[in-house]
Parts: C-alpha cells; structure tokens; sequence
C-alpha cells in the first residue's frame, strides 16, 4: 500500500515563486552564492598570510562602546560615533545604529565596512522575507539570518560585533551576533572597546521596571562614562527606543557639551600640577574654563 | 565558494617577497556647502623617496554631478575610476538618466566592499550635488566603509590637514538632537582660499604633497578647475 | 611615543613662549587613568620642560634633570639657560644611548636676556630647536598641522596663548589617546602665568 504523503509545503510559496521568477538582476546580489562569486579573492598561497599583511594597509576602525538593554517598555539601543585607525580618529560621526527596518535596529562594531554591508545585506534579506510571506520578519529569524552569513565567511578575516534589536509578535527581542559565528539571545549586552566601562554603569543602574525616560538616561550616561574613560570612544551619544510601534531616536547628544552638563565645574587638583605657586594657581582659578572659540 | 582563487593559483608562482601594493601617496580634499562643493588634490606621484611625476591628477568626473578624488596606490586607483566610469555608463543605457551622486557613492561602496578580501589600496573621496543641489561629500576606507559629511580629506596629508579643517569648519554633528542644520558655514570663495591654506601647510610638513593642487568646483553653473602651485622640494 | 598618551606644543612669541601640554594620563593604552596629568616641569621660574612618551620614564627623567639643575644652582649660584639646560637634557638622553628612557623632551624658555628658545629631542637626545614652534607627543601629525596653520610671528602674549590653546585642542581632537583638557604656561620676563584650557572629555 502506498501512502500518499502531501509535499506541498516543500515547494515555494506561490509569492515565493513569483519572486523567484520576477526578481530581477539587481536583485542578484541578495543570494550567498552570487555574493561568493562577486567577491575577488587573491591568487596567492597562504591566503590568511596576505589577509594578515593587508589588514596593515586598511586598518579597520575598532573603538567603539554599544550597549542594548530589554526593560519592562521595550529596548533601549544607545551606541558613540568614533571611528579609529591606530591613535589617529578617523571620524567622529560615525552612524553606528544601522536602521534595518522600522522594527529592527543593529548597532555596529569592529569593521566598519563589514558591518555596513552585511547589514544593509540583511536588510535587503529582511524585506524579500516580508515580500515572500507577507509578514514581518521576527527579530529571532533575522538575526539567524545573520549568523548563517557570517559564519559562513568564517576564518575569512571579518569583525563584527552586532546587536539586533527590534519588536515582534512576541515582543522585544535582542540578539549578539558575531562575525566568529556566536548569537546569543539575552536581556543585556555591551559591544566593542569600551563595553566594560559601559557595563560598569548599566549594570548598576538596570532594573526591569525602569521608565522609558530611565532607560533612555541610563543609556546615555553608560555610553557617556565609556566615551570618558576609553580612549577608542567618543562623538555623539545616540539612544534609541524600541517599542511596540517600532524604533525612535530620542537623544543625540556631543559628548563635548554632555560632559559638562554631568559635571558642571571642572576642578583640576592643585598637587597634580607640580610646582605652581598660590599666585598662579588663583591666576588659573580665574582663568578657568577659557573656551576655545575664534 | 572561492572558485576564482582556485583558477587563479593554478598557474600561480610568486616572488617570496612581491608585494601586490606600492602607495603613492597624495592629498585629496573636499568641502561641501550649501549649494556647492569643490574638490581638491594635489598633483605629485611619488613611490618611496622618488617622485614619479608632478603631473598626475587624481580627481575625475564620473558623471554630471559626481567628482572622484582618490589618493594611495594609484594603478588601483586608476584602475577603480575606469571601471566606475563603464558602471557609470552602464547605469545610463539601463535608466536613461545619469546617475546621481548619492546612488554613485552606494555602488563605490558596494565596489570596494566586493574586493574585502584583496582591497583596492586607494583612499577615495566623492564629491558631488545631491538631488536638491546641495554640495555633498562622501569618504571611504579601503573596503568601503562610508559615511556623508560636509568636509573630508584622505591621504598623506590627511593628519595634517584634517585638525585644520575641524578647527575652521566645525559643523554641529549630523547625529545631535534636536537637529540642525551642519551644513559649512562659508562661502564659496573662502572655502578656496581655506583648501589652498590648507595644500600649503601639508606641502609644507609632508614629502608626498607637493608640486601643485588642483580644485574642481562645482555648483549649479557646471565645474570649473583653479590651479595654483605649491612646493616642488 | 604612545605609551601613555601625550601631546606638547611650545611656541615662540614676542619676547615670550608658551608651552602647552593635555592632561590625559591612559595605562593600557584605551584605559583613561587621570584627567588631570600636566606632563610640564618647571625647571625655574623662565624653564619649562615638558616630557612625553613612557610616564615611568617622564618621571624618572625629569627628577634626574631636576637634580642636575638644583646641583648647577648651588654650585654655580645662578640659574641655568635654555640653551645650556638643553644640552644638559640632550647628554643625560644620550648617556643611555643603547637603552633609552622611552621620552621625547621639549624644552623652552627664556634666557637672561630674554630671548625666547625653544627646542625639541628625540628619545637619545638628538634636539632641533627651532625660531617659530616645536611639537611632541603620540600624534605630532596633527599638532604640525594646526601649529603651521595658525603660527604667525611676533604674537604678543595674550595672542600666542590664544594660538597655542586652538593649535593644542585643535590637535588632540584628532587623536584618541591625548586630550581631555590642556593646560599652558605662558612665560614671559615678568614671569610665568599658567592656565587651563576647557575641552572635550572623550
């Protein structure tokens, strides 16, 4: 006797399929095999000792402090705006939020380049996902998307470190995912050079029951302490919430004007300076906080 | 999923130490304002503690609002503008219109991205009018990270130069809120005289500048090019 | 020189210098330790030194000059000159040619008559004094390219403080691993004025 098995489900959905048929060449680039075919790879022997020579030419921007918390009222993303190469700051406006859609955010660190494609890659990802089953990708199913692609270029020399945070039908949602293939769901997470000075900060002042505009100042002040204490940090504060009708950005703040608006008056102590008379030192007093302005 | 690499080791024998890179250093700057943008870089090629010439541009129009200034290793360099010129032209047939800045500095990105694991060693800069002709610049890495801003300048001189331009131009960041405009404050002429200023003071400190520095300004009239000579030593 | 994190500036003005150093004291490189660490010495009263590079040497380097200093004072009975308090420096670098204190000096001052010198070394003492302005520190790049921007000659006093506090925050906002505020000792013949400068704290 034969059993007449339904296989239906195996196949394309009928959106799927129109998809399939109607995408066109722009459209190429969203699938792994073509992007594998894209990238040129160089001909030499020892493939990792020529990534390792030519990570001296493009040195990658590395400091960086991003953090995300899940709270009773959604999420809060709050990321600097510093991009280094070695000592020299290569920019400090750095966007390191990356809007995926209205419901999905992902912070950047490590490659700045690796990061920026991968997510505007995933982004695209996202949006065929909603085009084939005429829903919302889940903040579950996006960062696996994600993690499949980097660890499928595993070994190949990527950084990144990222967190996807968004709603969906089951709520907030926030992932690690990390170009050595990790993805971890959790509550809490801090990324990049200055994530334990970030830590430091959030961790003393998380509670579940926090109001919107609590989580939001304790995302600007952790962010805040990092850009002071690590020297890779700095720029522009920038705190997201994520909520049921999706993401807002509610503060952007330089750090140049936010430090003094934590610490008002900036006191320099007096043994540190060596050797400066009382004269001077009342001079100094005076002279106090001479803005920098022509 | 490296096909290409597997054909191209095949007949593949290489000096112990050949280096695929040479860096030939080179200045190249950009400002944008409100309804302009000029792009400037200076004109020596030099590899090591030789000067090749004196007369090599590194800033072409890629289309007729897109100017493309890159400095480092300029046979990648060259090599990347021809191609981006045929994409240029590509993009053209295909949609019967040029193609704009913004959708320019994408496929650079893109470009670049596709050779993350055997970069083009070139430090690039785009220039260009936005679709509401407001001067725009954008500045990459090697691999094609971007980012707009309203003033940008790579190679040798870059240390140099950028602090300068911080000083002179400081815009509020595009990321504060509430926002506000960060759009460069000066005008056309004294954004010139500023980008000459600041050709001299990196001729003056860094061996790879020199010679002369050229700037193409664009604004809604079309491009014209100053010139004007700096160090030759 | 980026051990610890620094960036000095001294410039020449009209019968006056200024000397201007950030505050940033980081250990581990990215781990900001102090935000209140002059890297200035003063020798006397028209000497300053400044020091970069390895704090454990800085210290070390400038007791030691501190020492001869106060050794010529008592002996000679007269305080010693830029000039010759640079050659004491350059020798004291060079007498530890083949394992160096990890510090690279600038000097600057006003001699008897006062006339303003300035000077700058490397780690084994080889100095470059120069007439207009000498930078050190973990970025010079950028402290070049501000000072040789914003120098113009014969700055009065108030003016070349003004100068050198731009060219120093100017510098430092471009590297990450000196800034958080700066401090200038402006000295003239009636003297040395020292003051701090206010700016961004990342």
């Amino acid at each position: 006797m034969s059993v007449n098995l339904d296989l239906s489900f195996l196949h394309d959905t009928e959106r799927g399929a129109a998809s399939t048929k109607y995408r066109d060449e722009a459209l190429q680039g969203v699938s792994n095999s073509v992007h594998a075919s894209n990238f040129t790879a160089p001909a030499v022997e020892d493939f990792d000792a020529f990534q390792r020579e030519v990570i001296n030419y493009v040195k990658p921007a590395h400091g960086t402090t991003t953090l995300g918390f899940i709270f009773e009222h959604g999420i809060v993303i709050a990321v600097d705006s510093r991009a280094s190469q070695g000592p020299y700051i290569s920019s400090q406006t750095v966007k390191k939020v990356i809007e995926i859609n209205p419901f999905l955010l992902g912070t950047m660190a490590g490659g700045a380049a690796d990061c920026q494609f991968w997510q505007r890659n995933l982004g695209i990802q996202c949006r065929l996902h909603e085009l084939e089953n005429g829903k919302r990708i889940t903040v579950r199913a996006a960062s696996k998307l994600l993690a499949n692609t980097l660890y499928s270029y595993k070994g190949r020399g990527l950084s990144m470190g990222t967190m996807i945070a968004g709603w969906d039908l089951n709520g907030p949602g926030l992932y690690y995912v990390d170009s050595e293939g990790t993805r971890l769901k959790g509550q809490r997470f801090s990324v990049g050079s200055g994530s334990l000075f970030a830590y430091g900060v959030l961790d003393q002042g998380y509670r579940w029951d926090l109001s919107v505009k609590e989580a939001c100042e304790l995302g600007r002040r952790a962010i805040y302490h990092a850009t002071f204490r690590d020297a890779f940090s700095g720029g522009t504060v920038s705190v997201y919430h994520v909520g049921k009708n999706g993401w807002t950005k509610v503060t952007g703040d330089d750090v140049g004007e936010l430090h003094f608006h934590y610490y008002p008056s900036e006191k320099i102590d007096e043994d540190s300076l060596g050797g400066l008379g009382k004269k001077e030192a009342e001079e100094r007093a005076a002279a106090e906080a001479t803005a920098m302005e022509t | 999923m490296f096909d290409a690499r597997e054909d191209a080791l095949a007949g593949a024998r290489q000096h112990a130490n050949w280096s695929p890179y040479d860096n030939n250093g080179g200045t190249v700057l950009a400002v944008a304002g409100e309804s302009y943008v000029i792009c400037a870089g200076d004109t020596r090629m030099s590899s090591g503690y030789n000067i090749l010439t004196r007369k090599f541009e590194k800033i072409d129009k890629m289309s007729g609002k897109t100017l493309m200034a890159s400095a480092g290793f300029a046979a990648d360099a060259v090599t990347l503008k021809k191609t981006l010129k045929a994409r240029c032209k590509q993009y053209e047939f295909q949609n019967k219109r040029e193609i704009g800045c913004v959708a320019f500095a994408q496929m650079l990105s893109n470009t670049l991205y596709y050779r993350r694991f055997f970069p083009y060693y070139a430090f690039n800069i785009v220039a260009g009018l936005d679709a509401e002709g407001k001067g725009a610049v954008f500045t990459y890495d090697a691999v094609g990270s971007y980012e707009r801003t309203n003033y940008s300048c790579q190679g040798s001189g870059q240390a140099l130069i950028m602090p300068v331009l911080d000083n002179q131009l400081k815009t509020v960041s595009p990321l504060v809120l509430p926002a506000a405009s960060s759009a460069t404050p000066l005008s056309e002429q004294e954004a010139i005289d500023l980008i000459k200023d600041c050709f001299a003071t990196a001729a003056e400190r860094d061996i790879y500048t020199g010679d002369s520095v050229e700037l193409w300004i664009m604004n809604a009239e079309g491009v014209r090019k100053e010139e004007m000579a700096l160090r030759a030593d | 020189m980026n051990q610890n994190g620094s960036a000095i500036i001294a410039m020449v003005g009209k019968d006056c210098v200024a000397i201007a150093s950030d505050l940033r004291l980081g250990i581990n490189q990215n781990q900001t330790t102090a935000v209140d660490y002059s890297k200035l010495h003063k020798i006397h009263d028209k000497l300053w030194l400044g020091l970069t590079g390895l704090i454990a040497d800085q210290l070390t380097l400038a007791q030691k000059l501190r020492f001869k200093h106060d050794m010529y004072e008592l002996r000679e009975n007269r305080v010693m000159s830029p000039k010759v308090f640079a050659s004491v420096v350059s020798t004291t670098l060079y007498e530890k040619r083949f394992q160096p204190y990890y510090t690279e000096p600038v000097v600057a001052g006003l001699d008897k008559d006062g006339k303003p010198y300035i000077t700058s070394m490397d780690l084994i003492g080889a100095d470059a004094s120069a007439d207009d302005f000498v930078v050190a520190g973990d970025n010079v790049e950028s402290l070049f390219g501000v000072c040789e921007s914003f120098y113009r000659k014969d700055l009065e006093p108030d003016e070349l403080f003004n100068v050198i506090g731009n060219c120093l925050n100017a510098g430092v906002n471009r590297d990450c691993l000196s800034g958080w505020g700066g401090i200038v000792t402006l000295i003239t013949k009636d003297g040395p004025i020292t003051r701090t400068l206010k700016n961004r704290m990342d």
